[in-house]
């Protein structure tokens, strides 16, 4: 069997690494504004570890770790959102709950050599197909939350004059869907522990500097790209893991953005 | 269901939890009329609203003529203060088009705020900083800035000045006349339901009346529907806790 030409071999490696960052971070920039003002950043985080058990499988089978964690990762997303409808149970708990389990499982499921890659992530030989795959999914994520955005505004901030006004809980689940999609991109990225900061820290970032919800949406796209380039950027420089570098340069933004004067803002 | 006929509710009833909240509910609005909702506090005038709205499960009918817009003016709206929503923002979650508006709207967005004495320098402001009384406008507006065909009004003087009580009213009264609105109101006050309501529905678990306010509204349905110590009294103190 003849093996797929790799990016490493096309001898492109940081460039296209540093596109799927981009793309990769503009579309948890996007997604991770309406998480953020939906409160629900620490469920983000628990649902990225689901995609350990999803890498395990994936391992076992000898398939693409992607395609298990996007899988566990969209069933995860139906189950919280199935959750949310239930307002008689304490959902946080129970959502705490299921994905520790998923946690505890993962990691006595996965290879000991593929533990530290699934949690911090790294960026593996990619086949150019692979790359185009991710890329794409990416920014078609980017454009769903940009496109869809009055409605998932509509839903999270006054959800019963959104219900009288025809937009149900579905697009609750359209939104953790892409979430999902978004997460599982993202894991290959930054890995399982800390994709979930990835989608909140340009967010909470462009909270800070925006004035308004347009300003804080567009800000937070465009914070995503330059954070992930950025950190990558860095760990390719001095030869840290890609994961621990994008995000404690987002804490940095974050930090600055903390003094960042009310006059200028977006 | 009759030609004006706009909404028709037959014996509907709201059970929460194996509790009976509301019962045997049932009557009729006709295109451009007024039906005022009252009746003391936790008789589920609010929750009939919701009933009626889809946002809780009901027994029984609830019939809408099919297609109809309407404009829910809800008497609690609980704002996010960490929500950088504008109200321009707020507005054009109506708005086709959220990311580029054409002027058209925001033409008629200044128009309709200035019908409920809101500023057009307001639309820059975030939402979570106007007060209750402004708020209560906005949710006014708000409702009614694509012209719905029935609009629901729950207590919308709640919180507000007095001075803003009386536009409220000829508000509604202009949106009745020019705009041939049909409104559902929840209201406290009896003077309100006299001078503007078509039709009244007294209110408590379950329908005690049902009719033109100066034939069905007795001093003793009053006293029945409110406790002794009549309706002023507790309106007095329902405004003051």
């Amino acid at each position: 069997m003849t093996r797929k030409p790799t990016i490493i071999e096309m001898d492109l490696p940081l460039v296209s690494s540093l596109v799927i960052a981009c793309a990769v971070g503009i579309a948890s920039g996007g997604i991770g504004a309406f998480i953020i003002l939906k409160r629900m950043a620490l469920v983000g985080d628990a649902l990225s570890h689901v995609a350990l058990p999803g890498i395990a499988l994936a391992l076992f089978y000898a398939v693409d770790p992607f395609w298990g964690v996007l899988i566990f990762l969209l069933a995860a997303a139906v189950i919280v959102w199935w959750l949310e409808g239930r307002t008689a149970l304490p959902g946080d708990a129970l959502v705490g709950l299921l994905f520790t389990t998923s946690l505890a499982v993962g990691v006595l499921a996965i290879p000991n050599a593929e533990i530290i890659h699934s949690l911090f992530g790294e960026f593996s030989e990619l086949s150019l197909v692979e790359f185009i795959i991710t890329t794409s999914l990416a920014l078609g994520a980017a454009g769903m939350v940009i496109w869809f955005a009055r409605e998932f505004l509509f839903r999270t901030t006054t959800p019963d004059l959104a219900r009288v006004h025809g937009f149900g809980r579905w697009f609750d689940l359209l939104l953790l869907l892409l979430f999902a999609l978004i997460v599982s991109l993202g894991i290959k990225l930054v890995g399982t522990l800390l994709m979930g900061a990835l989608t909140i820290i340009p967010a909470s970032v462009a909270k800070n500097v925006a004035k308004s919800m347009k300003g804080f949406i567009v800000a937070s796209i465009f914070l995503g790209g330059f954070i992930s380039v950025t950190g990558l950027f860095i760990a390719e420089t001095f030869s840290f893991l890609p994961g621990p570098s994008i995000i404690l340069f987002g804490i940095a933004l974050f930090l600055i953005s903390l003094v960042f004067p009310r006059s200028v803002r977006l | 269901m009759e030609e004006d006929t706009i909404l028709d509710v037959r014996d509907c009833a709201v059970v929460l939890d194996g509790q009976t909240l509301l019962s045997g509910v049932s009557f009729e609005v006709r295109k451009g009329e007024a039906l005022a909702i009252i009746g003391p506090n936790g008789a589920g005038k609010t929750l009939l609203f919701k009933a009626l709205l889809g946002l809780v499960p009901f027994r029984g009918t609830i019939a809408w003529r099919p297609g109809l817009r309407i404009g829910y003016v809800p008497q609690k709206f609980p704002v996010d203060k960490t929500v950088p929503l504008t109200i321009r923002e707020f507005f054009l979650l109506k708005a086709k088009r959220f990311w580029f508006p054409d002027q058209t709207f925001l033409k008629h967005l200044s128009h309709e705020l200035s019908l409920v004495g809101l500023s057009q320098e307001v639309l820059e402001r975030p939402v979570a900083e106007l007060s209750g009384g402004q708020l209560q406008r906005l949710l006014i507006g708000w409702a009614m800035v694509d012209h719905p065909e029935v609009m629901l009004f729950d207590e919308p003087t709640a919180g507000i000045d007095v001075g803003f009580e009386e536009t409220v009213y000829h508000l509604l009264q202009r949106l009745q006349k020019e705009r041939n609105t049909t409104i559902l109101l929840i209201s406290h006050e009896l003077n309100i339901v006299y001078r503007y309501a078509d039709q009244v529905l007294c209110l408590n678990r379950t329908m005690l009346c049902h009719g033109n306010p100066h034939e069905v509204l007795h001093p003793q349905d009053l006293a029945t529907l409110f406790g002794e110590g009549g309706f002023y009294k507790h309106d007095k103190k329902a405004h003051h806790h």
